[in-house]
């Protein structure tokens, strides 16, 4: 069992959601602000980090 | 792009600005979104259900507190949480109106109160609408004295739509309730266009019963609402079952008749609850949303020939509209007919306005941000100048 592995699938999901929602704001053109691309690219860096997790749990 | 086998990924929502009429407020807040992952399978709210075992009972996820809140928030007694509003309508009609009793609708009701009504065995009487497409308390009295003159006897119910599915336009329903108060005629407050997206305090406007719709207004998955009520008739429209297996002797506990047990089990319930905090949050703001709607209902009026038959300035932020002096006289000539417009939209990143619609039409700009608002003003604007319409 692993809880780690579960988990980072919800935590990179709802981050996700989160990156949905912002091309959901900035449709149609996508045309992301400042502030915008600075929270795309943080959102963007924690899903990256929760599927290192998986592969760390998961594939090695 | 496919989710499953034959079935396509929607991607409406991030592709495009919708303005559908009916589908602005039910967009989900991404905390919505992320409960539906979390809560998709079926019985999902029910691993700690213990006893007694009811949804509103519900700890964890915090069903219970959420109904408390919904309550509080709706300055009401009590609440459920219902599939739709017109399952709402469906519970408060079956409670309260008998075979053959007169029920007091009016001309711009949706339709499934008449349905409720219908299936309840009454007969659904409209109270006129007057020629500014409003429903007002003077007209309620007439009609309420016309049927008891007709039937001899009093309306068991009286159904007024806050804001109407036609115009969006914005009722006097205090003084609509007022008047069926009068005649101690209960009123069923429908308010699918304005709970969870402009304020609505149940005790102010005197309602007996408040029904919202969480896929209309309340950021939540289809289908889900809410019922509220009044202490005095919380007994009787909530009421638990009575029946007995004549063979088995079973009982069932606390389950609400009209509510069928339990309503909403799983990503429903958890997807309004999500979107609360953000919906109470919301309707704080609406003056802003109006602010939206009318930006986009003066740029359509910008262009000649164009015509708004919703109350002006807007009050709302749904907008029946009429194009048969400007966008429709394009169709005409037009290769594409009265596709064009849509077609145009939809190349500018606008859906939502029916395909082949341009005589009269509705949209919603409900939740678009302030630049978006901008897109779809200019982009009805452009369609109209690269078709040789006046802009004025």
């Amino acid at each position: 069992m692993s809880k780690r592995a579960v988990d980072a699938v919800f935590q990179a999901l709802f981050l996700l959601s989160d990156v949905r929602f912002l091309l959901r704001e900035t449709a149609p053109g996508h045309d992301l602000d400042e502030g915008q691309k600075e929270r795309a690219a943080t959102t963007l860096e924690k899903v990256k980090r929760q599927v290192a997790i998986l592969e760390e749990e998961l594939v090695r | 792009m496919k989710c499953a086998v034959d079935i396509e990924s929607r991607d409406v929502e991030e592709m495009y600005i919708n303005i559908d009429p009916i589908q602005a407020g039910g967009r989900l807040t991404a905390d919505a979104m992320k409960a539906a992952i979390s809560f998709a399978d079926g019985y999902s709210v029910c691993d700690n259900c213990r006893s007694p075992f009811r949804l509103d009972y519900i700890k964890k996820p915090p069903i219970a507190q959420f109904h408390a809140d919904l309550a509080a928030w709706l300055n009401m007694d009590a609440v459920r949480v219902v599939p739709g509003a017109r399952r709402g309508f469906q519970a408060v009609a079956s409670t309260y109106v008998e075979k053959g009793d007169p029920v007091i609708v009016t001309a711009l009701a949706h339709y499934t109160e008449f349905m409720a009504v219908e299936e309840a065995g009454g007969i659904p009487l409209e109270i006129q609408k007057d020629v500014k497409n409003h429903i007002t308390p003077d007209a309620a009295a007439e009609k309420i004295e016309a049927v008891i003159r007709e039937f001899s006897k009093t309306p068991p119910l009286l159904f007024i739509d806050h804001v109407d599915y036609q115009f969006g336009n914005v009722h006097d329903v205090a003084g609509i309730i007022k008047v069926a108060h009068q005649y101690d005629i209960p009123v069923l407050v429908n308010g699918a266009y304005t709970v969870g997206i402009m304020p609505v305090d149940g005790k102010t406007l005197g309602a007996d019963f408040v029904v919202g719709s969480g896929h209309k207004s309340m950021a939540a998955p289809a289908p889900s609402g809410v019922l509220a009520t009044t202490n005095e008739h919380a007994e009787r429209v909530f009421r638990t079952t009575q029946a007995k297996g004549d063979v088995t002797g079973r009982t069932f506990g606390i389950k609400e008749v009209e509510m069928m047990g339990c309503t909403l089990m799983g990503v429903t319930v958890v997807g309004m609850m999500a979107s609360f905090p953000h919906v109470r949050e919301r309707v704080k703001h609406w003056d802003t949303e109006v602010a939206h709607s009318q930006a986009v209902t003066d740029a359509l009026l910008s262009i000649e020939g164009t015509k708004v038959l919703s109350d002006y300035p807007r009050q709302h932020t749904l907008t029946r509209i009429d194009t048969r002096e400007s966008f429709d006289k394009v169709a005409e000539q037009h290769k594409k007919r009265g596709f064009f417009l849509s077609s145009d939209l939809k190349k500018r990143g606008v859906t939502g306005v029916i395909a082949g619609s341009t005589k009269v039409w509705k949209f919603n700009t409900y939740g678009l941000t302030e630049k978006q608002i901008r897109h779809v003003g200019e982009s009805f604007v452009g369609i109209a100048r690269e078709n040789g319409l006046n802009i004025v």
